[in-house]
């Protein structure tokens, strides 16, 4: 399959969005609609007592109020079935809904709030990652033994799942280590933090509902009304007007079944718009605390002999979609490197905080942090420098990883001569400022997707797809591969997206899948399409099917581009007056893995088509305020094959932006009783444009066999991986002190700094 | 609830007479109704199309600036920026560029709160409000203004119309510096004000002040032993102990009351040191966050 010269890259939203002309969800009012408010259970863990809702219900102007009471007695999640759409007895975190009402306005809503009667004994809340799985701990879920179970879930206690990779004796091969180096990391809670706070919109017509939500996977929305409803695929329709953005917070179902239960028991459309405060709470969807321990061994060469390690991370109160996490998180403090002995052990903990669930990259800025912080020190413990040490340690083509995977041709170690040379390693710099390097992976996931693709009789196509648009731009780079495949100009092509109700299904804005999956799906379609033009073209122009080439809107035989016919004209002359192709992309097969065994295997240990990558970045750190700002940051990915340069550039420039924030700034704080303290924009500090560092991307392009389109892997979640630890080891080497706890803020830093001043 | 956009000043004082509360640039007010800091007024009267309000008029004596100058105007203003550099680094740091085209000067002064960035530079600079009524117009010292977090002495009718600075003498410097943690959109965790005036090498007159570490804007006393010297080291670190020594840092999320404490030490230094050289004739451009960098130089 050749990799053609795409055309350049138009995003069809743009416009919309830059203008303002764009609709987002709520942005949208329908005739008669009520406002919907939900009810929380303000206290992170407690046992209700008493929930009476009559007065709020007697309350003119309000439609409807719900309980646990008033809809199906459904638990759902993945992995354990561990929650219900409304708290029933135990109250789990401060942001678990109690109740919801529907009224006439905010305000009406609102008083029916107050007017319900919430009685609580409260509980002891579990936060603790070390004390919850100690014996004899309080439970999160006292039931969970009953709970239903999928894939591979060992859980017991508060343990929701354990993951280990074990390769190996590590022991044994650490007993032989010349250096040992053990370190402990711990990562503090952080936000998708999407600008556009969730709304959803439920409007009933006869026994189907249409929901309108800020969703980046319609379809699991749709999977997430019908099991807790208990209603058919074929009565709930999702649409996701315009997106903004999602950052794998608005991955899943969120709160379109309570909206769609509301707008039944009410009988009129309800629309539900979150503040922000109530973005920040309520949603299961945070990134995961982690606290990492990790002990490496190393011979006099400067070889990884052997790790052994144990993470605890903190799920929250619900599984959401975290099932995997344990073992994700595993493989970041593994890591891209050839370390024959390993046992890494990880446990997901339940918590009385938020439930933990995708974040772009779950787990990964985190476990990278934690990991090549480590490598550093090792690097520094038998005085070789951080970049050497890497290129001696890490997967190349041909080398075997962690778990036993080979890997075939991967471009890790250009990327780390890459960026070391972009970012001039070794060179003097002014005093406070450092460089700091650190690699990084991600894989990329195949998931069955479906495209319907179709050629009008003007010659314009629509290309319908399940893929989302949640700001990435890889939804418009599904028009370029179509334009490509029926050889006409991507502004012909008109997509239709984000509608369960017109597309087949597929896994949405999630898991870097768009391209790779829905990419595949629509290339097969529109493949299909231009199987036709070129039968009816070689017909018309008494050719083999096989010479003809479809370009520039004609088709023409192959070495003689003057017989040729315009495309527009073969769509209208089709008998259809059209020509349809529909396709399901094809399945894929996941490498291999010998030699490692597995306990929790949650789909995370065999890495399909993964991606690399290596980021420096360049700090300075005022040692007096120990605030730090991050001056350059040089990217270089191994993606596979990039189809969009642009697209591609600003993915790796929002990720490592991203990284700034999470290594510097954004961490949840709580306060004793597990409530989040600063759960709002002027507390919880994104960084801003004006912080933006100077960020220079390469990737190294290798065409990637058994991948996405045309060799391309995913591209959205590795930029958000590696930043983080190169940030610190940037610090370390500007400050001489190592900072060990995420994010790495001013007063972190210069405690830091003081406490060593202090010691010496 | 109304709204009444005023065109003149007559008009405001007597809609302020009658119960209606200003609203210049609406950034702190509306923000914080929205915030639910407490719901909006019945009446608001629009103050900032008045135009009289907006001016800087440098006279004799004093520079009057305007309580509806924007911190637009403060950070670029080419008398501000000469003679009253401190209140262009403060306005300069003021939220967004957004924020910084509609919020005023005056704005910020009434709104009261201990963390507000021009009010250090200000209180240095001995500025005193202009506060007009239909019945009076007095000026109030700043000090004797705040009272309170978010509460000043001004009486609901009267107009904050001006903020009147005495000319700076010869060899007279200021400066603004604020520990920030990212370089937008940030409030003030601790800030420090300078005025610095020279004769030759030493220090002839010196004032410091703190932002958002009491319930008001605190002036730093005690640095009489500073007068007379160079400012050097020892000198700037007499400054930067006296001021950690006077401020009663609180904890709370943004930063520890340690962190603070020392933090006030390290702005009230680099305030007085920025004003210093400025006094000499240096120029350091606004704001001194950025130039001289509290992490963030550019
Ligand atoms: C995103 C954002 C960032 C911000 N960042 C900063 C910052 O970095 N530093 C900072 O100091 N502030 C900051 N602020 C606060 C605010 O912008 C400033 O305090 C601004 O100067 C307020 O001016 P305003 O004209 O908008 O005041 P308004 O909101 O219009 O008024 C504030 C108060 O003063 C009263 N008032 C206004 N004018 C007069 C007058 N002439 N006479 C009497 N009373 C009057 C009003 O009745 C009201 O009580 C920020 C605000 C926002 C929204």
């Amino acid at each position: 399959m050749a990799v053609t010269n795409l055309p350049e890259f138009i995003r069809a939203d743009g416009p919309d969005k830059v203008t303002g002309s764009g609709r987002y969800t709520a942005d949208m009012t329908l005739t008669g609609q009520l406002v919907a408010k939900f009810k929380y259970g303000e206290v992170s863990h407690g046992r209700i007592t008493k929930l009476d809702v009559e007065a709020a219900r007697a309350i003119p102007g309000v439609f409807a109020v719900l309980t646990a009471a008033d809809v199906p007695d459904v638990r759902y999640s993945y992995g354990l079935a561990d929650r219900t759409l409304f708290a029933t007895d135990i109250i789990r975190f401060e942001g678990e809904i109690v109740a919801a009402v529907a009224a006439i306005d905010a305000d009406v809503a609102q008083q029916a709030l107050d007017a319900i009667v919430l009685e609580v004994d409260v509980l002891e809340p579990i936060t603790d990652l070390h004390a919850a799985i100690a014996d004899g701990s309080p439970l999160v879920h006292e039931a969970i033994d009953t709970y239903e179970v999928t894939g591979d879930t060992p859980h017991s206690g508060n343990i929701a799942t354990h993951s280990s990779i074990s390769m190996g004796d590590a022991e044994a091969a650490m007993a032989t280590a010349d250096t040992v180096v053990t370190s402990r990391y711990l990562a503090d809670a952080s936000h998708a933090t999407p600008i556009e706070p969730r709304a959803v919109i439920a409007q009933w017509e006869g026994d189907k509902v249409t929901v309108w939500t800020s969703t980046q996977v319609p379809f699991d929305a749709r999977a997430g009304v019908c099991e807790t409803l208990e209603l058919p695929t074929s009565k709930v329709r999702i649409i996701a007007p315009h997106l903004g953005g999602g950052f794998g917070g608005k991955c899943g179902a969120h709160f379109e079944p309570h909206i769609a239960a509301l707008a039944r028991a009410a009988k009129r459309p309800v629309k539900l718009v979150f503040s922000r405060w109530e973005e920040f709470i309520a949603p299961d969807r945070r990134r995961e605390a982690m606290i990492i321990d990790v002990t490496t061994g190393v011979d006099a060469d400067g070889k990884i002999v052997a790790r052994t390690g144990e993470i605890l991370l903190d799920n929250g109160a619900y599984m959401a979609d975290s099932s995997f996490f344990a073992q994700a998180a595993a493989m970041h403090v593994a890591g891209p490197y050839v370390i024959p002995a390993v046992h890494i052990d990880a446990k997901l903990v339940y918590t009385n905080h938020q439930p933990s669930g995708s974040v772009r990259a779950p787990t990964a800025p985190q476990g990278c942090w934690a990991i090549e912080s480590h490598t550093d020190e090792i690097a520094k413990a038998i005085g070789m420098d951080a970049l050497e040490f890497r290129r001696k340690n890490i997967v190349t083509s041909g080398s075997t990883g962690c778990v036993g995977q080979t890997y075939d041709e991967i471009g890790l170690d250009q990327c780390l001569d890459m960026a070391a040379a972009s970012a001039g390693w070794g060179q003097d710099l002014p005093d406070g400022e450092a460089l700091g390097i650190s690699v990084g992976w991600w894989p990329s996931f195949a998931a069955p997707a479906g495209a319907y693709a179709k050629l009008h009789g003007d010659g314009t196509v629509q290309v319908i797809t399940g893929a989302s648009e949640c700001g990435t731009g890889s939804v418009m780079t599904l028009r370029m591969l179509a334009a490509d495949e029926i050889g006409i100009d991507e502004t012909a092509v008109e997509l239709i997206y984000q509608d369960t109700g017109a597309a087949p299904a597929g896994p949405g804005s999630s898991g870097s899948q768009t391209l790779f999956n829905h990419g595949r799906a629509v290339e097969k379609a529109s493949r299909m399409v231009a199987d036709q033009v070129k039968e009816l073209a070689a017909a018309q122009l008494e050719a083999n099917v096989s010479d003809i080439v479809l370009d520039n809107g004609t088709a023409s035989v192959a070495g003689s581009p003057a017989i040729s016919i315009p495309i527009v004209e073969l769509a209208g002359a089709s008998e259809t007056g059209e020509i349809l192709g529909s396709a399901a992309a094809d399945a894929i097969e996941w490498p291999e893995i010998t030699g490692s065994t597995c306990l929790g295997e949650q789909g995370f240990s065999s890495w399909l088509a993964p991606q690399f990558s290596c980021h420096v970045a360049r700090v300075r750190v005022d040692a007096d305020t120990g605030v730090t700002r991050v001056l350059e940051v040089h990217a270089v990915h191994d993606s596979g094959t990039i189809l969009n340069p642009v697209a591609a550039h600003g993915q790796v420039e929002g990720g490592v932006m991203m990284g700034v924030g999470q290594a510097l700034t954004e961490g949840t704080r709580y306060d004793d009783q597990g409530n989040q303290l600063n759960a709002g924009l002027l507390e919880y500090k994104l960084q801003t444009i004006a912080d933006a560092p100077k960020i220079t991307t390469q990737f190294v392009e290798i065409f990637t066999d058994n991948a996405g389109p045309r060799g391309a892997k995913g591209l959205a979640e590795a930029p958000n991986v590696a930043t983080c630890g190169a940030v610190n080891n940037a610090i370390t080497n500007a400050t001489g002190v190592r900072i060990r706890q995420l994010p790495m803020t001013a007063e972190r830093v210069w405690e830091a700094i003081n406490d060593s001043e202090a010691a010496s | 609830m109304t709204m009444t956009i005023a065109t003149t000043i007559d008009e405001i004082l007597s809609g302020l007479s009658q119960g209606a509360r200003p609203i210049a640039g609406g950034t702190d007010l509306v923000v914080g109704s929205r915030q639910g800091k407490g719901t909006l007024p019945e009446h608001l009267i629009a103050i900032d199309r008045v135009s009289e309000l907006a001016h800087i008029e440098v006279g004799a004596e004093t520079t009057r600036i305007g309580s509806g100058v924007t911190h637009a105007t403060l950070m670029t203003d080419p008398t501000i920026v000469a003679s009253f550099t401190g209140v262009s680094d403060a306005a300069a740091l003021v939220g967004s560029p957004a924020t910084r085209n509609v919020g005023t000067i005056g704005g910020n002064v009434m709104n009261g709160s201990p963390a507000m960035d021009t009010g250090a530079p200000l209180v240095v600079l001995g500025a005193q409000a202009e506060l007009a009524s239909t019945s009076a117009t007095r000026l109030v010292d700043l000090d004797e203004l705040w009272v309170g977090p978010g509460r000043t002495s001004a009486a609901d009718d009267e107009l904050c119309t001006a903020l009147v600075i005495p000319n700076r003498p010869e060899s007279s410097g200021s400066a603004y510096v604020r520990l920030e943690y990212r370089r937008a959109m940030e409030i003030a965790i601790v800030g420090a004000a300078a005025a610095v005036t020279l004769d030759g090498d030493a220090i002839s007159s010196v004032r410091v002040a703190l932002t958002a570490v009491a319930p008001t804007i605190i002036s730093v006393g005690g640095l009489d032993a500073v007068v007379g010297q160079p400012a050097d080291e020892a000198a700037l670190a007499a400054v930067s102990e006296a001021s950690s020594e006077q401020a009663a840092p609180i904890s709370d999320l943004r930063a520890s009351d340690r962190y603070r404490r020392h933090m006030i030490g390290v702005m009230a230094r680099r305030a007085v040191e920025a004003a210093a050289r400025r006094a000499s004739g240096e120029t350091i451009s606004v704001p001194v966050n950025r130039a001289l960098g509290v992490g963030a130089q550019s």
